[in-house]
């Protein structure tokens, strides 16, 4: 079995010298695997492994990340498996060109309290700002945001984090852009 | 990613949110079904509710405390 990893333009960039990662191209594109760890037990460790790869790709090329767990048998089937949705990938691909994922989730110790987030869309390409999961979480957003602005958008969180002492404004990233890889 | 431990830690929910529920999806087999997924969810889940709660009590750094 193989790993699949992400989907990128082809020809790109050399791959990074780990996981014995393989471009296989189809159709300008070309999906990046690597040989499946065996019966990998879905742990942090786990995770954090599969995350590293998709980051070391992400350095110097434009990527669509793979979900975690996504394995098949060989390159030729890895090939097929993406042949039939080419033209959205390739469309998926122009949409995050140049840009990462970074995520922020607000926080509150009293309930009640609601962030204004619009500070920050001036400094996004596309914005999913979701209502909070756990007890505490204000909202849980995703912003899809140009390498050259990364900065800029911190710089704009750490103002609001300033302005609202009274919330927790928890940013993390550079991701590759899992929440804008779908249709 | 993040570099200190406290960032991994915050970084985790992040993490599970967009391995797991994120990126391409093949039509097909992919070897983690549903079902598997909510297995994590609930292995993972002490863990990332301790982290949850260390949120709560501001024992982690927030934005603008170490970046």
């Amino acid at each position: 079995m193989i790993e699949l990893y992400a989907i990128a333009r082809h020809p790109g960039p050399t791959l990074p010298g780990l996981a014995s990662l393989r471009a296989v191209p189809f159709d300008g594109l070309a999906v990046v695997c690597g040989p499946a760890v065996e019966a990998e037990e879905i742990t942090e460790a786990a995770l954090w492994r599969h995350e590293e790869i998709v980051e070391a790709l992400m350095d110097d090329r434009d990527l669509l990340p793979v979900r975690y767990g996504t394995r098949v048998a060989d390159e030729a089937e890895a090939a097929r498996a993406f042949a039939a949705q080419r033209d959205q990938l390739r469309a998926a691909l122009e949409r995050v060109s140049g840009a990462v994922e970074l995520s922020l989730r607000v926080r509150a110790q009293e309930p009640g309290s609601e962030p204004d987030l619009s500070s920050l869309r001036p400094h996004a390409r596309e914005a999913i700002e979701q209502a909070g999961r756990d007890e505490g979480e204000l909202r849980r957003c995703a912003y899809l945001v140009e390498r050259g602005r990364v900065d800029a958008f911190r710089a704009a969180v750490a103002r609001l984090q300033q302005s609202h002492p009274d919330l927790g404004f928890l940013l993390t990233g550079p991701w590759p852009p899992y929440s804008f890889s779908g249709p | 990613m993040s570099s200190t431990i406290a960032e991994r830690e915050i970084a985790l929910v992040d993490l599970v949110d967009r391995l797991l529920a994120g990126g391409v999806v093949i039509a097909g087999d992919i070897t983690l079904s549903v079902a598997d997924v909510d297995l994590v969810y609930v292995s993972l889940r002490a863990l990332i509710s301790s982290v949850a709660s260390a949120e709560e009590q501001g024992a982690l750094p927030r934005m603008g405390d170490a970046l």
